[in-house]
């Protein structure tokens, strides 16, 4: 049912080939008629649990960091292939607006996972901006 | 009388013998016949079998002709109650709308090779946690990559949508689901562009790729696009 194209580039399916793509359309879409019509359904409850998964979550954030820690990087630094992503102007901007919004939600994630208080900020600062320069030679 | 389940809205003409053999009715009413089949007392249950089989029936009728799909779980009381749906003006505009259509799903995810990209662009966040990876040190680093992430998704959806958007009729957005999802679009396209539009989506996905590849589904059933706008019944 399910194919390459011909680069390879795209899976294509000419039908809802699995449960998954079924369950997505079906529950999700379709004609919609509640004001003629009753529904009692049984099951969705349990189909349903673990269709999405919550991205903006401490766990997948300290998963991403792992996967980044772990990829190797050096390769994708010097490359030349690499697309748009890795220029200047854009990263800029990018880590700049970055550090207000993690700044920001600091307090909240701490108090969420129950780490220390306010006291903590200025010494993370500081070892931040340490780490910074001492990662900076590793790379020379 | 039996209650009756609805799988969809079609025109009768069209509906081939082999899905009448399936077990499958239709009441009809002029140009226009809700697909149907008996259902005993009690609730349906949402199994696979279930949800396979209704898409297995619509899927089969949109080969053949123009099929409004209707949502899992329909229930019709009797005839009469699918005699008055068919009734309404809506449902004919919709057949009519939908006569040559279908609906593409265009579904984006990234290898994880993505996050190399995108940490690459934040190098010092990253040796603050390779010096010291702490909780904190990981989740300012991870809430980085997210937000790069999300950022990522949003440029590539808008080029998708770039490259097919003269080539479709509607599209929906939906929400990517899963950490290395990019995008969840269902497009609505006239039946005879499907080719055109696989041809431009292959451009695309041979510049994107890797790291992101895509899944197209489809020609379905226009399942995202037969919203009713009915007046609200007492």
């Amino acid at each position: 049912m399910q194919r390459e194209s011909s680069q390879g580039y795209i899976t294509r399916a000419p039908r809802s080939s699995g449960l998954a793509d079924v369950l997505e359309i079906l529950l999700d879409r379709g004609l919609v008629i509640d004001a003629y019509v009753r529904v009692s359904l049984v099951g969705i409850e349990l189909l349903t649990v673990d269709l999405r998964v919550v991205i903006a979550s401490v766990d997948t954030y300290l998963r991403f960091a792992e996967a980044v820690n772990r990829l190797d990087l050096r390769a994708v630094d010097d490359s030349k292939s690499v697309p748009d992503l890795i220029n200047k102007g854009g990263e800029e901007m990018a880590e700049t607006k970055t550090k207000g919004a993690v700044e920001g939600g600091m307090d909240a994630i701490r108090e969420k996972i129950g780490l220390g208080g306010r006291g903590d900020d200025d010494e993370d600062d500081e070892e931040n901006s340490g780490s910074r320069s001492r990662g900076g030679s590793n790379d020379r | 009388m039996s209650r009756l389940y609805l799988y969809g809205i079609t025109r009768p003409r069209d509906v081939p013998e082999r899905i009448r053999s399936q077990g499958i009715s239709l009441v009809v009413d002029e140009g226009r016949a809700a697909v149907v089949s008996e259902l005993g007392e009690g609730p349906i249950e949402a199994t696979r079998r279930n949800l396979l089989a209704h898409a297995d029936i619509v899927e089969q009728l949109h080969e053949e002709t123009v099929v409004l799909p209707a949502r899992f779980g329909y229930v019709l009381e009797n005839r009469e109650d699918a005699l008055e749906l068919l009734a309404l003006p809506e449902i004919e505009s919709l057949l009519e709308r939908h006569e040559r259509t279908c609906e593409l799903t265009l579904r984006g995810t990234y290898e994880e090779s993505v996050l190399a990209e995108i940490g690459a662009g934040l190098k010092s966040l990253r040796d603050a946690y390779a010096v010291a990876p702490s909780v904190d040190a990981g989740i300012a680093l991870g809430e980085a990559v997210g937000e790069a992430l999300h950022d990522r998704r949003a440029r590539d959806a808008s080029l998708v949508l770039d490259a097919v958007g003269p080539l479709v009729l509607e599209f929906v957005t939906g929400e990517p689901a899963g950490e290395l999802a990019a995008f969840d679009l269902a497009l609505l396209v006239e039946r005879d562009r499907v080719e055109a539009i696989e041809t431009r989506l292959e451009e695309l996905a041979g510049r994107l790729s890797p790291p992101l590849h895509f899944k197209l589904v489809g020609p379905l059933p226009p399942y995202s696009f037969v919203r009713l706008a009915l007046p609200v019944v007492a």
